[in-house]
Order: C-alpha cells, then structure tokens, then sequence
C-alpha cells in the first residue's frame, strides 16, 4: 500500500521567505480598511461612519462624543465647516450626498456632554501656554486641553464671555450660552486681561515648556516672523503660531499645531513621524445596491432631533466586505482579509513555535472565487496555496489534515488505476479522463459514457482512470503534483499522446498545466456529436451550480447550459453564479482540513435556491447530496443514470476498484487481481458511522484484523470483546470486535498518529 | 527514588486481559512519540508480552488533541 512520508520532527528553524513585494502588494488590494469616502475628505478625520451610526440610532450623547474627538467646540465647528464631506458622499451619484453638517449641528445641539471632564484625567508634565485670543487660539487650547495638557491662556479680554465672543461672534444665542458652558467645563486656567507686549512674552516662554499665541499677536511681537504651514510653527521664534482663515482652516491648524506640540514637548523635530494629515484619497469600494432613501430629508431651520436621526439613518455605513458576501470561508474568520493574508504570509516565516494560522491558511478552498468578486482582484487562493508550498518546502508543513486525501490520491493512481486504449486499438485519438471522483462516485455513469464515446467517436477512445493531481497541488506537495504530472504524461504517451476527453473540470485545469497536451471537456463534445439516446432532463426546476474549477471558463459554462437545455431542463436562476460561483467545500481540500468551513460552504452554495441542484463536478454533486439536496451530475442526466445516495469513504474506494475490474473483465477480457477475504466481515451500524467520520477505512479495519489472524494479539475488554491494534502508514489503527461465525463482527474503531511503546524501568 | 513525571495514567483495575497470554493488564509504563517528540505515560500494559493499549476516549481526547498541538509547530 502507498505511504507518505511523515515529516521527522518539529524541530525544523528555518524558513524560506516570502517576497516582500507579494505580501504588501496583496495586502494592499483590499480596501477593507479605507476610510469611508466621507471621513477621508474630512481633513479632521471624524469618524463619520460610527458617528452617523450613533446618530441613526438616536444615541446623541456617543455621537457628540465621536465628535468631540475631533471639534472641542462642536457648534463653532458645525457652525462654520465647509463640509467637503457631503460632496463625496457615495449617496451623491444616485441621489443626494447625506447632509452630514446639519446631523452634526444637530448633535452639537442636542447631544448630551458626558460628565466626566477633563479634571479626573491624569495631566501631562510639561506645560503649554497659549497667547492671545481669537478661534485659532481658542481651537488651540481646546486641543491642548483634550491632549491633557496643563494649559495657560494669557488674554486681553477681561473674562471668558469675552473670550468666546472674540474668537465666534457667529454664534447665535443659544449656542453661544452652550459653548460658553462647556468652555468654562474645560480644565483651562485663563489669565484675564493681560497686557501683550514683548515682557509678557519672554516671561511667559520663561515658565511654560511651549509657547503658542495667535497669528495677530505672534506678528505684533515678533515682525517678519514666518510660520511653517505644515507645522503651524515659527521655527526661528519658536512659537506655534498661523495664519487661519475661516473656521474650518482654524480648526486644521489647532490639530497639526498640537501635534507640533506633542513633538516639542519630547525635544523632537516636529516635521517627524506625523502620519497622515489632512484629507486623503480612499479606494474604498461600496455597493450602492442597498442604499434605500435617496434624498435628503429637507433642512429648512436646521433639524430638529428625529430629523436628524432620520437624515443619519440614510448612512449605508459604507464598507467593503464583496467577499465576505460570497465566501464562507472569509465570512467565517470574519476579518479584514488583508489582515487576514498578511497573517498567512507571516505563519510561514515563523522559526520556532505554534503555526497558529495553519488553519485557515488550509481551510480556504483555493476556489478564486474572491479574486472574481474583489472589486481589486484580490486573491487569497494565491496566498493560501503558495503558503502552503512554502510550507512543504521547508518541511513544517503538517501532513495530517491532507494525509487521508493524498493516500487517495495514491490509491487512484495505483489500485484503482487504469489505462487501456480502446479494445481493437493500439493508440487511440481519444482518451476519457472521467476524474477520480467520478469513478468514486457515480461508476455506472463513466460506464456509460465512456462506451457511449468508443462507440460514436472514430480513431479510438483510449481510458484512463486516476487522479488528475489537483489533490496535491492543493496540498501545497509541489514533489508529487510533478511526480504525477511525469506519470501521467508517461501513461498517456503509451496510449498515442491522445486528445484528453476531460469529464471534470478541475481534471481539465490540472491537465492544462501539463505541455503540449490536448484537452477537450467532454461535454463540448457531447454537444458536438448530439445528446446520446435517453438523455433527459429533470422533468422540475433545477438550479445549476457552476464548478469553481470552471470559473473564467465560458465555454465550459455555456457548453453545460445548452447541454441541459437540450435536455429539456428548467434552469433556475441563482446569485452568484458563473465565474462568480462559490465553491462546494471540496476544493482545496477544506473538506479534509476543516471539516467546519467547508460544511459552510456547502451551505452557502444551498442557500442560493431550493430546488434540485444540478452540477457538473462529481465533488460538488457528492457534497450537496450529502447535505440531503436532490442532487444530479449533468452526465448523470446525460445517460440516464442516477448515483443514489453518496458513498461513504469506504465505498468510494469500492466503487474505483469495482469499475476498473469490471471494465478489464468486460471490455479487455482481463482476469483482474483481487484480493477476496477468507472469513466474514460483518459491521455495527455505528462502526460504519464511526469509520466515515474518522476516516477509517475497510482497508484500514482488514489490515488490523489480519495482523490478529497473524499474531493473535489483542485485548479482551469487560465485556468480553477483542481491541486488536496495528500501525498502518502513520497511523496506528484500533478495532474492537468480536469473532462472529466464519469471521468477526466489528464494533468500533479509532486511531491515532502517535507512536506508543512500552518504556522500560 | 527519582519523581517521574507521567502525563497521563490510566490504571486497568484489573478489568482488561491479554488476550495471547491470558493475563490481566497492568498499569505499566509507556511512551508516546510523534513527531521526534516524547510523552512518558502509564497505560494499561501485558506484563508478559508488552502490549500496550491505548483506550478510544484517551485516542480521540488528549492524545488528538496533543497531536495537533505538535502538528502546528
Ligand atoms: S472584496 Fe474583500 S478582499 Fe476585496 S477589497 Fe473588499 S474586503 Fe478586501
Ligand atoms: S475559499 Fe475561495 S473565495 Fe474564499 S478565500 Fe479561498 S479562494 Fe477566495
Ligand atoms: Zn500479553
């Protein structure tokens, strides 16, 4: 029997890199995390999302909170703000932008303060002074004040009524009375009524640790004094001052001026490590789809609280989740897939110590389904499947999620291989490669078709049974994918270099890697040379379930709809079909890797419709009939065979054994090799539900009952049964049985990676 | 005496038997390896000829899920 070699020992410290360029430029096609177009236009950064979210949901109080983060006079900023956010508003390209100052003005209005001001908050050390009066100082020392700094304003003005009066004579009334509130609330010591002149001016620079004043007064005092505009800073003066025209400039030059600040206070260049200020460009993609109200509730005196929270409640909180839509497998790890690649780039670069993202790193499907939907084609079966070989390559690469589905693959091409050209032929012009989960899964059906093309298709259909070597290159086993390609091209150089009549359409895929060979699927040809007799259709609506080996294959999606056009099908339609088609749970291996991940899948694939499903890759067939959905394989239809319920493992392989010894006996007259046991072998129903769901085999169980028949070792348990054990490959096997009439009974079986031996002492 | 530490132990009371030599198993000392890495444990072992049985809950629970733990290294 076939074996894989288990990798030695955990103790592998070292990695093969990844390019740098890969990585970041993957990572950098998912826009998951750009700002929404309107926070991005908003040189002040608010967070306009969660704010308007707040505000949707009636919450003023958290919505002034968002907004205080970036306005420590919410009404003078909503006041006087130019808004450049509304005209980015996506909502602008099918109806009108939201109206985000006005839900702004209102939450100003409305929002309740929180309570806990700044006095409970731990002050910073060094101390900043702000000279003069005006909105940039005020805005200034509003910043300093949020930043928790001890802050010293030194004015003309007599108290703070006169402050605030100076800096927004706009305010109307009633705001003016709030902002005066929550000025006096702030933790700011005024100096009333100073004299500004040169001697106020060193004295101050003598006790504060930064110096700032308003434009007005820095030009009075110090002449010819220039200020940075990046900065807000006079370098040679050492003096945070600006020019600022209108509120919302103001407001950006008391942010960058604090931050000019932050850097003096710690003796740091201040045009150092400041990111990214200011607006930006966002490439953040958003579905319009789901937007429903497209006009602007009207403003007229400003609004009033629900029509504030009824404007906000328009916000489609733009984001970019397309694949999270369509892929179960990202939807399930449920973050930022970007994030989510990096992290897979990054588990294979790990010297010592736990892989922890080898889970999803082999849980994806490696469908190309994301990379469809993307809005930036991003790829994540790229990054999946070439951490994977990274990881075989460097020998960390765990064998035991793909073990089971590698023996398989062994077992198609060795067992259960076939390769013949058709009886009366030496070569053939043709071969049928029905795929090893056809044979596996509906044998009668590549009976069929395979007499069905020797019989109407001249020059001679040669046929090949065996595994197209997906299953390792989905492993990452890059050694056995060439292997299997070499062997292949091998078999199919004795048979004449025939055209590959390909029944699969992850087969085809794999077999168009290989040079120089021709590759027809068969369904292209079955609509060339006319339906076979019997063909038909279900005679009820069906959905078609594209194959994710298919995708970015019209001609294969269109053959298959005209196929079962002609056969007189109803087809339903569903989302996400074609190229954008999600995958069965199969592909990549996620069935064999995570169990769980690809049960969503199936699911997701279901979801889509009610009604029978019609497929044109056998996986996909086996998975949804397992899910209980009536499920048909086109060729199924095609020969007027039907599959019945899906095999479990076991049978699986029965049926790719019994369909090569038939074919030999009928076709080539050859008496095939088969091993016929010499004793009865009976089973527990819950032997068979346990061995499918623990993936042991018949195989696996006759093994251990021979090494018994061999060396008579086993244990007898309480209740008077056998466990006999035996290492098969990297396993060790255990069965529980009893002797039953001419054989045994089998009641239970389990297994485990691990060696176990007596130790001395 | 020197304290070995076992990571596990499972003591057959005397409920199991060899089925080749007749004899009751006792608890007795066993290693598990995978991986070039090793667990000293005590499970059910023959005195006589050394078969050592590893029980379906102790299979499926703690040695699966140290399997894995070791797989991810
Ligand atoms: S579709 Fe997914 S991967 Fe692409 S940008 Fe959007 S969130 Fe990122
Ligand atoms: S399962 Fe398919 S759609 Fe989802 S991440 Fe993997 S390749 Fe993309
Ligand atoms: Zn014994």
């Amino acid at each position: 029997m076939a074996q894989i070699q288990e990798r030695g020992s955990t103790h592998v410290y070292k990695v093969n890199k990844i390019s740098k360029e890969e990585v970041d430029g993957m990572v950098a096609r998912c826009v998951y995390e750009d700002p929404p177009f309107c926070s991005a236009a908003c040189p002040l950064k608010l967070d306009a999302r969660a704010f308007l979210q707040a505000a949707a949901a009636g919450s003023f109080k958290k919505a002034l909170q968002l907004y205080e983060k970036i306005a420590p006079f919410p009404l003078i900023l909503s006041a006087g703000c130019e808004a450049p956010c509304e005209g980015k508003c996506r909502l602008g390209e099918i109806g009108e932008g939201l109206a985000i100052r006005e839900v702004e003005r209102a939450v100003a209005r409305f929002g309740e303060q929180s309570r806990l001001g700044g006095i409970f908050r731990t002050k910073k050390r060094r101390t900043v002074a702000v000279l003069g009066s005006g909105l940039f100082a005020l805005l200034l020392a509003g910043e300093l004040e949020k930043k928790a700094y001890p802050v010293t304003v030194l004015c003309e003005e007599p108290d703070e009524d006169a402050y605030l009066r100076a800096a927004a004579p706009f305010l109307d009334e009633e705001a003016f009375r709030l902002e005066l509130k929550r000025l006096r609330g702030k933790d700011i010591q005024f100096a009333f009524s100073c004299r500004p002149d040169a001697a106020l001016l060193e004295q101050t620079r003598q006790n504060t640790d930064v110096l700032c004043a308003s434009w007005e007064l820095t030009q009075r005092l110090c002449p010819g004094a220039v200020s940075i505009p990046e900065l807000v800073f006079c370098e040679e003066e050492r003096i945070v001052s600006g020019p600022t025209a209108g509120v919302m400039e103001a407001a950006f030059a008391a942010k960058k001026a604090a931050l000019t600040v932050d850097r003096l206070v710690q003796n740091l260049d201040p045009r150092n490590t400041r990111g990214q200020e200011g607006a930006v460009e966002s490439r953040l993609y958003t579905d319009l789809s789901e937007a429903k109200e497209r006009s602007r509730v009207p403003v007229g005196e400003g609004y009033t609280k629900e029509e504030a929270v009824r404007e906000a409640g328009r916000c489609i909180q733009c984001h970019c989740e397309e694949c999270l839509k369509s892929c179960a497998y990202l939807k399930h790890y449920k973050k930022h897939p970007g994030l989510l690649a990096k992290e897979i780039y990054n588990n294979t670069q790990i010297i010592m110590g736990d892989h922890q993202l080898n889970k999803p790193m082999n849980a994806c499907s490696l469908c190309g389904q994301c990379t469809v939907v993307c809005p930036n084609g991003f790829d994540m079966a790229r990054v999946c499947h070439l951490a994977r070989q990274n990881m075989v390559s460097t020998d960390k690469m765990p064998l035991a999620p793909h073990e089971f589905a590698l023996l398989d693959m062994l077992f198609s091409n060795n067992e259960a291989f076939l390769a013949r050209p058709q009886p009366g032929f030496e070569t053939c012009k043709y071969v049928f490669f029905p795929g090893c989960q056809a044979a596996a899964i509906a044998p009668e059906t590549v009976k069929a078709a395979y007499l069905d093309l020797c019989a109407r298709l001249p020059g001679g259909v040669a046929l090949m049974l065996g595994c197209c070597g997906a299953i390792c290159d989905w492993a990452g086993r890059y050694e056995m994918e060439e292997q299997t390609r070499d062997f292949l091209d091998r078999e199919l150089s004795k048979l004449g270099d025939p055209i590959v009549i390909a029944g699969c359409p992850s087969c085809k895929k794999e077999l168009e890697s290989h040079e120089g060979l021709q590759i027809v699927g068969v369904w292209d040809l079955l609509l060339e040379i006319g339906l076979p007799e019997g063909a038909r259709g279900l005679d009820r609506p069906a959905a078609l379930h594209d194959a994710c080996g298919a995708r970015g294959d019209a001609r294969t999606q269109d053959a298959i709809r005209e196929l079962a056009r002609r056969m007189g099908c109803a087809l339903t339609e569903t989302p996400f079909d074609r190229d954008r088609s999600p995958c069965c749970g199969y592909g990549g291996l996620s069935a064999y890797a995570n169990r769980e991940v690809a049960g969503e899948m199936t699911e997701k694939c279901l979801e889509r419709s009610d009604a029978p499903y019609i497929s044109y890759c056998m996986a996909c067939r086996d998975r949804f009939a397992r899910q209980g959905r009536e499920s048909r394989h086109i060729l199924e239809l095609c020969y007027g065979t039907d599959a019945g319920s899906p095999p479990d493992i076991s049978e699986k392989r029965a049926n790719r054994l019994r369909l090569k010894n038939e074919l030999l006996q009928q076709l080539w007259l050859e008496e095939p090799m088969e091993k016929k046991l010499t004793y009865e072998l009976l089973w527990t129903d819950e032997a068979r539900r346990m061995m499918d769901e623990r993936m042991i085999l018949t195989d696996d169980v006759i093994a251990v009952l021979e090494g018994f028949r061999e060396n008579g070792e086993a244990i007898e348990d309480e209740d008077g049964l056998l466990v006999a054990r035996r290492r098969v490959g990297n396993a060790t096997f255990w069965v529980k049985f009893e002797p039953a009439g001419e054989g045994y009974r089998v009641h239970r079986a389990w297994s485990h990676r691990m060696r176990v031996e007596k130790r001395e002492g | 005496m020197a304290i070995e530490k076992n990571y596990y132990t499972i003591d057959p009371q005397g409920k199991l038997k060899c089925f080749k030599c007749g004899v009751p198993l006792i608890k007795g000392k066993a290693k598990f390896m995978y991986l070039d890495n090793g667990f000293p444990v005590e499970l059910p072992v023959c005195p006589v000829c050394g078969f050592v049985y590893v029980p379906e809950e102790l299979a499926l629970g703690k040695v699966a899920s140290v399997e894995r733990a070791l797989e991810d290294k």
